[in-house]
C-alpha cells in the first residue's frame, strides 16, 4: 500500500507504534535506542532511510527529557542519513502546557506563597539614575585618582599566576601579602551587595522551594519551554510535525515548519453516543474556562447542553489560590455529566470539578480526556474522586494506569495517526480528518 | 551600584551546584537566584529569581552521570529564560561537554550528537561557549558561536609535581587517541611517554592491549581526558605492571566514573586516581580511598572573569591559576 516509507517508535510507547503500523501494513524499522552507561542516549538506524519518507513517533510521558533528547537524536540520526523528509510525530506534545507558578515535586500547587517583599527596602529607581535635569550625574572618575594600583591588580604579571587577584585573597586568607590593595575589589561591579541570596538545588528539600524568593523588586518568574522546545525539533532537522489535541492552538506559530494538530475530538464524541446511556439529556462540562471552546464544540454538534465551571481567581493573597472557589454556571441537577478536557495531570482540577458536581446534584460524572499523563497520585486521586467513569486515549502509555484504575477507559488514537501519516506520505488532504460532523 | 547593569550573574544548573559555588566564591560574587526542578510529570521547570536585563550571564552546568539529558533540557530552558529576559549576553560554561564521544558517524545512519547539542545549544540562543578538555577539539567546529577550550593540563602538572615528584616517572597514553595529550604533558615534564594500543570490538567492552615504550621500574601515569566505566583504564595500568611498572596511576580531566567504576578501580592495580572536579562526584570519593581531586574552579572562574572583561583566555592555557 505505502512505499518508501519508513516508521520510526521511540521508546516512550512502542505499542501504539506497533498499532499504527499495524493499520499501515508496515513493519516498525529497526533501531537500536538505549543509553550509554554514563546516561547518554545511544541510537543507531538499522534500516537504510536514504530518500525516504521518515515518520518518528514519540510521545510526551514519562522521563520527557530523555524521550525529547531520544526524539532530536533520532531526526538528526535520519537526516544525517540522508532521508528525504522527516516527520516528527508526537501523540502528546512535551512541554505543552507549562504552569506559571512553581510547583512542588507532587504538582500540587505550592502551600506557602514567596514572601512579601519589603516595599520600604526597595525602590524603583535606576542606579546610575537616567540623565535628566536635575538629576545629578553619575560621578566618573575625578582626575587625581590613582587607577595603577587598580589596574595593576587586572592585569597579568610574568605568567606565574600571581597576577592573578581575583577572590584568591578570599579564599587562602593571604590578604596581608597584598595589603589594602586586596582588600579593596578591583572592580565593584564584582561584588555584589546582597548578602541573602541563594540557589536551590535540592529537590527533595520542599522547606528550600518555599523559602525560594526573587530578589526584591523582582517578580519571580518561570521559564516557559513552549518556543524552545519547537525550535529544538526544527533545528534538529524536523520538517514536518503532526500533534494531538495542543493545549494551545498557538502552539503552531511556534514552528517555521508545517505543523497538523489533529484532533481527539471524534473519538470522545464516538464514545459519548455509543457508552451513555441517553446522551442526548446529559451536561457537557468544561472544568475551566480555558477549556471551554473544546467542551461546547462537542456539545454544539452532538446538541447538549452545557455547563462550565468557573474558577474564581481574586484571591487577596496568593496561598488561597489554593482554594480558590470553584463556580458552577449552569443547571446539572439530576443530569449525567460529561467533563471535558484536553489533558489531565496531576487531576487536581477534574476531580474537584467532579465533588463540585456531585455537589450540584449530578447523578453520573464522567471525565473525557485526550492526554491521560496522571503523575503523581492521580491514580489515587481519581479512584476515591466522585468520578465515575474516566475515559483517555492511548496517546501515551495506559496499561499502568488501567491495571490501577478499574475507573479507566483507553480509547486508541492509532488509527487516527494511521490515516495522518499515510495522507501526509502521499500528499493528500488531512483536513477530511477535521470533518467529521 | 549592586544595579549596576552588565555584571557577571553566574547561574548554576542541577548538575554541579558544588562546582558552581567554587566559581561564585571564586569569582567574589553570590550565585544568581534560580529554582530548578521537575514538575510531577518529569518536565523541567526554570524559575529565574532576579532580574539579567542587560547582564553578562555565565550558566554552570556539569553532566551529573545519569542525568544528562535532564541536565541538558535545563540548560536550554535557562539560556532560552535568560535570552529572552534581555541577557545582554548567555555564555554557557560546561566544564564537561555532553555526548562528547559522539562526535562523528562512525557506523552508517549514527548520529553526530555532539553536533546535535552544539545546534541546540545555539538554538537555545547561547552566545558563547566556556568547556574543558573537549574529547575532540574539532567539536569547537560543530559551533558557529566562540568556544573556548580550556586545557586541566595546567592544574594536572602543578599536582604531578606537587603531589608525586617527577622523578621515574613515565607518561602512558591509554590509546592512540589521547597520545597528542599525553606526549604534551610528558614534553612539559621532560619525561619518557610510552603508549597503549588496544582494540576495542564494541562500546563500553575493552578488547586485547599491547604496550609500546618502556615502563620498568618506573611510576607510570596514565593519561587521559576521560575515565567513564574504567573499563580500559583498569586493564591499561595493568598492563602497565604487567610490562614491570614499580607503581601505576591514573590522571583523568573528566572522572565520569558511571556503572561498576568504583568497584573496578578498588580492584585494579592503580595505586592512584586523580580527576578534576568537572563532574560531580557525590560519594565516590568515600567510596574510593584511591580517589584523588584537582579543583579545577580557579580555571574556570578565571575565564569568566576574563571573557567578561574582554581579555585574552590564551594565558590560562598554560597557567594553572594559583
Amino acid at each position: 500500500m505505502v512505499r518508501n516509507i519508513v516508521i520510526l517508535g521511540g521508546n516512550s510507547h512502542p505499542a501504539l507504534t506497533e498499532h499504527i503500523c499495524n493499520i499501515l501494513g508496515l513493519p516498525v524499522s529497526n533501531r537500536i535506542l538505549s543509553k550509554f552507561s554514563v546516561g547518554e542516549t545511544r541510537c543507531e538506524i538499522k534500516d537504510s532511510v536514504r530518500g525516504k519518507d521518515v515518520f518518528i513517533i514519540q510521545s510526551g510521558g514519562g522521563s520527557v527529557n530523555d524521550h525529547l533528547m531520544e526524539l532530536c537524536i533520532m531526526i538528526s540520526a535520519c537526516k544525517i542519513g540522508s532521508a528525504k523528509r522527516v516527520t516528527a510525530v508526537l501523540p502528546l506534545f512535551p512541554y505543552s502546557r507549562q504552569p506559571d507558578l512553581p510547583y512542588n515535586k507532587a504538582g500540587a500547587p505550592l502551600s506557602k506563597p514567596p514572601s512579601e517583599v519589603p516595599k520600604d527596602k526597595y525602590t524603583f529607581e535606576s542606579v546610575p539614575a537616567t540623565p535628566a535635569p536635575g538629576i545629578q550625574k553619575t560621578p566618573g572618575f575625578s582626575i587625581d585618582t590613582d587607577l595603577s594600583g587598580a589596574m595593576s591588580r587586572t592585569s597579568l604579571t610574568n605568567g606565574n599566576g600571581h597576577g592573578l587577584v581575583n577572590g584568591t585573597a578570599r579564599l587562602n586568607g593571604e590578604t596581608s601579602a597584598n595589603g589594602e590593595a586586596s582588600s579593596a575589589p578591583a572592580r565593584p561591579g564584582l561584588t555584589t551587595m546582597h548578602t541573602q541570596s541563594f540557589t536551590t538545588h535540592d529537590l527533595q528539600n520542599p522547606a528550600l522551594i518555599n523559602t525560594f524568593q526573587a530578589k526584591p523588586g523582582y517578580k519571580r518568574w518561570v521559564a516557559q519551554a513552549g518556543t524552545l522546545v519547537a525550535d529544538l525539533l526544527t533545528c534538529a532537522g524536523a520538517d514536518h510535525v503532526v500533534a494531538l489535541d495542543l493545549h494551545d492552538p498557538q502552539y503552531q506559530g511556534f514552528f517555521d515548519i508545517p505543523m497538523d494538530n489533529l484532533y481527539g475530538r471524534p473519538l470522545l464524541q464516538r464514545y459519548i453516543q455509543q457508552n451513555i446511556p441517553d446522551y442526548r439529556e446529559a451536561v457537557i462540562v468544561s472544568p475551566d474556562a480555558g477549556g471551554a471552546k473544546r467542551a461546547t464544540a462537542i456539545a454544539d454538534s452532538l446538541g447538549m447542553d452545557f455547563a462550565l465551571i468557573h474558577k474564581e481567581r481574586r484571591p487577596t493573597r496568593i496561598t488561597d489560590r489554593q482554594n480558590a472557589t470553584m463556580m458552577l454556571v449552569g443547571n446539572v441537577a439530576h443530569r449525567i455529566c460529561i467533563l471535558i478536557d484536553d489533558l489531565v495531570d496531576t487531576a487536581n482540577t477534574i476531580t474537584r470539578a467532579a465533588k463540585l458536581l456531585r455537589k450540584e446534584r449530578a447523578t453520573t460524572v464522567y471525565a473525557l480526556i485526550t492526554h491521560g499523563v496522571f503523575s503523581g497520585d492521580a491514580i489515587q486521586r481519581i479512584n476515591i474522586s466522585s468520578i465515575d467513569k474516566i475515559v483517555v486515549t492511548n496517546s501515551v502509555p495506559q496499561v499502568e494506569h488501567q491495571r490501577q484504575c478499574p475507573k479507566l477507559d483507553v480509547l486508541d488514537v492509532s488509527p487516527i495517526f494511521a490515516e495522518a501519516i499515510r495522507r501526509i506520505h502521499h500528499g493528500e488532504s488531512i483536513s477530511v480528518l477535521f470533518q467529521y460532523d | 551600584m549592586g544595579d549596576m547593569a552588565n555584571e557577571i550573574k553566574l547561574l548554576s544548573g542541577n548538575s554541579h551546584p558544588v562546582l558552581a559555588k567554587l566559581v561564585a566564591d571564586r569569582l567574589g560574587i553570590e550565585l544568581a537566584k534560580t529554582l530548578s526542578l521537575n514538575y510531577s510529570n518529569q518536565e523541567t521547570s526554570v524559575t529565574i529569581g532576579e532580574s539579567v536585563r542587560d547582564e553578562d550571564v555565565f550558566i554552570l552546568q556539569s553532566t551529573a552521570p545519569g542525568d544528562i539529558n535532564d541536565g541538558l533540557m535545563e540548560l536550554l530552558i535557562m539560556i532560552h529564560a535568560c535570552r529572552t529576559a534581555s541577557a545582554r549576553r548567555v555564555t554557557v560554561v560546561t566544564p564537561n561537554f555532553p555526548y562528547a564521544r559522539q562526535d562523528k558517524k562512525d557506523k552508517s545512519r549514527a548520529p553526530i550528537s555532539a553536533k546535535l547539542i552544539a545546534n541546540m545549544l545555539q538554538t537555545a540562543g547561547c552566545n558563547h561557549v566556556i568547556t574543558m578538555d573537549l574529547h575532540a577539539s574539532q567539536i569547537q567546529g560543530f559551533f558557529n558561536v566562540p568556544v573556548d577550550n580550556l586545557y586541566a593540563e595546567p592544574s594536572v602538572l602543578r599536582w604531578i609535581r606537587e603531589n608525586r615528584g617527577t622523578d621515574d616517572v613515565v607518561i602512558v597514553s591509554p590509546d592512540a587517541g589521547g597520545a597528542k595529550r599525553a606526549t604534551a604533558i610528558a614534553d612539559r615534564l621532560d619525561r619518557a611517554f610510552a603508549l597503549i594500543h588496544k582494540e576495542r570490538p564494541r562500546p563500553n567492552v575493552v578488547g586485547r592491549m599491547v604496550l609500546v615504550g618502556d615502563v620498568v621500574d618506573k611510576v607510570a601515569i596514565l593519561v587521559d581526558d576521560m575515565a567513564d566505566t574504567c573499563g580500559t583504564l583498569a586493564k591499561a595500568a595493568q598492563t602497565v605492571k604487567d610490562h614491570g611498572a614499580r607503581e601505576v596511576i591514573a590522571i583523568v580531566t573528566h572522572g565520569i566514573l558511571s556503572g561498576n567504576a568504583i568497584n573496578i578501580l578498588n580492584e585494579s592495580c592503580l595505586s592512584q586516581i586523580v580527576v578534576t572536579n568537572t563532574v560531580p562526584l557525590g560519594d565516590k570519593v568515600e567510596r574510593c580511598s584511591k580517589l584523588r581531586v584537582i579543583d579545577v574552579s580557579p580555571t574556570l572562574a578565571e575565564a569568566i572573569r576574563r571573557t567578561h572583561n574582554g581579555e585574552s583566555v590564551s594565558f590560562l592555557f598554560n597557567h594553572a591559576p594559583a
